[in-house]
């Protein structure tokens, strides 16, 4: 062990002790995610004492993230997450084995990794990966802490299939694509992140060295703007078929086709067959071909100052119900956002008002920039 | 009439304004009617989480429309962020 007096604050605890110090440096412990949750709990663990620690992100450090992800500096935007933040937690403590996976987490290679650890973290930033991480535990036999967040709330929860109920039991399908939106969509306040992050660490270091009630069959559900944290308990999902194998987390999550009020009376043969979506590839071609498309663009006005495309009417998706009005309902329309998901309801939304080809663009700016044209900015 | 405690979290607290509620429903008290009555209540929003999000009667989620409802219902619509 390392200098005892560095553990010696946690060591005096009720109950923890030296074996619940030996507990901890026995542990291996994979936190899937090196974002905003990761970011808190991955210093944590490592300060304490845990004594093997997998990293698993695939994805680089951005500006955006900066807010939230304070194992980062502006030096590190461009650089890959998981092995920047690998970096900082041997700083806090030489003493922890860490190991850095920068492969996107995959029903090819999950069973293989969890093989090595015996408690997963899951902070990851979509429903597939999410699914994907509760169906290995489980048929690893290990449990996973689990912690997800959105605007100013977040959850919480430990999904032991072996032992209890599992995320499947709390949620059997995922939600339909586009019904909700990503952190990029919807902003995050940091400081749910370092709640969530910090239930996520108590949970683990409860299950490791056996201390108190592990929140197994719970939820803890955190408010910031009410102040408020709340508790769900549930059971068992009678009606869950068992996990047997891993599946197809991205055909298990959609894009399902997106359900169309279908009334033959009022419905016009063209509409019927405009699709939910454009690529921007697509919508390119066709304002590189002269087609008159009418481009409406459902952001916020401060989104627009950042990036925006020629010829777009900016009218934010909050007033679309009231400013319809300013725009051919006749005329070919493509919706445009952020990332896809407001631009489906402002599609929606004028659908329902008899806009006649309404589609919506996907991806938004982002997957613009990303794909089309770089020199819009990112944000 | 079957008196009930739906209790709202995340987006469904933030479709109803409310964190938790007394509803009442005609006898029998089936899941579809009062997720039709909160739809009626509350509109867009929740008919979105209605897609999304998990009605748990009892602590024990349910799906079939036809599935009595009594006690509480929470009302939990899930979220990925990390």
């Amino acid at each position: 062990m390392a200098d005892p007096s560095r553990y010696s604050r946690q060591l005096i605890l009720p109950g923890f002790g030296e074996g619940g110090q030996a507990a901890l440096e026995r542990s291996r412990v994979l936190v899937i995610g090196a974002g905003g949750l990761g970011c808190h709990v991955l210093p944590q663990l490592a300060a304490m004492g845990v004594g093997t620690i997998g990293v698993v992100d695939d994805d680089l450090v951005e500006a955006s993230n900066l807010h939230r992800q304070t194992l980062y500096t502006p030096a590190d935007v461009g650089a890959p997450k998981a092995a920047r933040a690998a970096a900082r937690v041997r700083e806090l403590n030489p003493e922890a084995s860490v190991h850095v996976h920068l492969d996107r987490l995959s029903a090819a290679n999950a069973l293989e990794l969890f093989d090595g650890y015996d408690l997963v973290i899951d902070g990851s930033d979509n429903f597939p990966t999410r699914y994907l991480v509760d169906d290995s535990a489980a048929l690893s036999g290990i449990p996973s802490v689990w912690g997800a967040v959105h605007r100013y709330g977040g959850q919480a929860g430990v999904s032991w299939a072996s032992r209890g109920p599992s995320y499947r039991d709390l949620f059997p399908q995922p939600p339909e694509p586009g019904t909700v939106p990503s952190c990029a969509e919807a902003g995050v306040l940091p400081s749910v992140c370092a709640v969530i992050g910090g239930l996520l660490v108590s949970e683990t270091v409860k299950l490791v060295t056996g201390i108190g009630e592990p929140l197994l069959g719970r939820v803890v559900a955190y408010d910031a703007r009410a102040g408020s944290v709340r508790e769900l308990a549930y059971g068992r999902d009678p009606d869950a078929a068992p996990v047997t194998a891993l599946i197809d987390y991205d055909e298990f999550c959609g894009p399902a086709p997106a359900p169309r009020e279908t009334d033959a009376s009022t419905m016009t043969p063209s509409a019927d067959e405009t699709p939910d979506e454009i690529t921007p590839e697509a919508l390119a071609a066709a304002r590189a071909d002269g087609e008159q498309v009418q481009l409406v663009d459902v952001r916020e006005p401060w989104e627009a100052e950042i990036a925006s495309l020629d010829g777009a009417v900016l009218i934010p998706l909050g007033q679309l119900p009231q400013r319809w009005q300013e725009l051919d309902p006749s005329a070919p329309t493509v919706v445009m956002c952020h990332g896809g998901v407001r631009s489906a309801q402002g599609r929606d939304i004028l659908r329902s008002l008899d806009f006649e080809l309404v589609t919506s663009l996907a991806g938004g700016i982002d997957a613009w920039s990303r794909r089309v044209d770089a020199s819009v900015p990112r944000y | 009439m079957a008196e009930l405690t739906v209790r709202y979290f995340a987006a469904a607290a933030e479709a109803t304004g409310t964190e938790q509620e007394t509803v009442e429903l005609p006898e029998p008290a089936l899941l579809g009617a009062l997720q039709d009555l909160l739809v009626e209540r509350y509109g867009d929003p929740m008919r979105r989480i209605l897609r999304s999000g998990s009605f748990l009667v009892g602590g024990v989620v349910r799906r079939d429309r036809d599935h009595p409802v009594s006690g509480t219902v929470d009302v939990l619509p899930p979220f990925a962020g990390g």
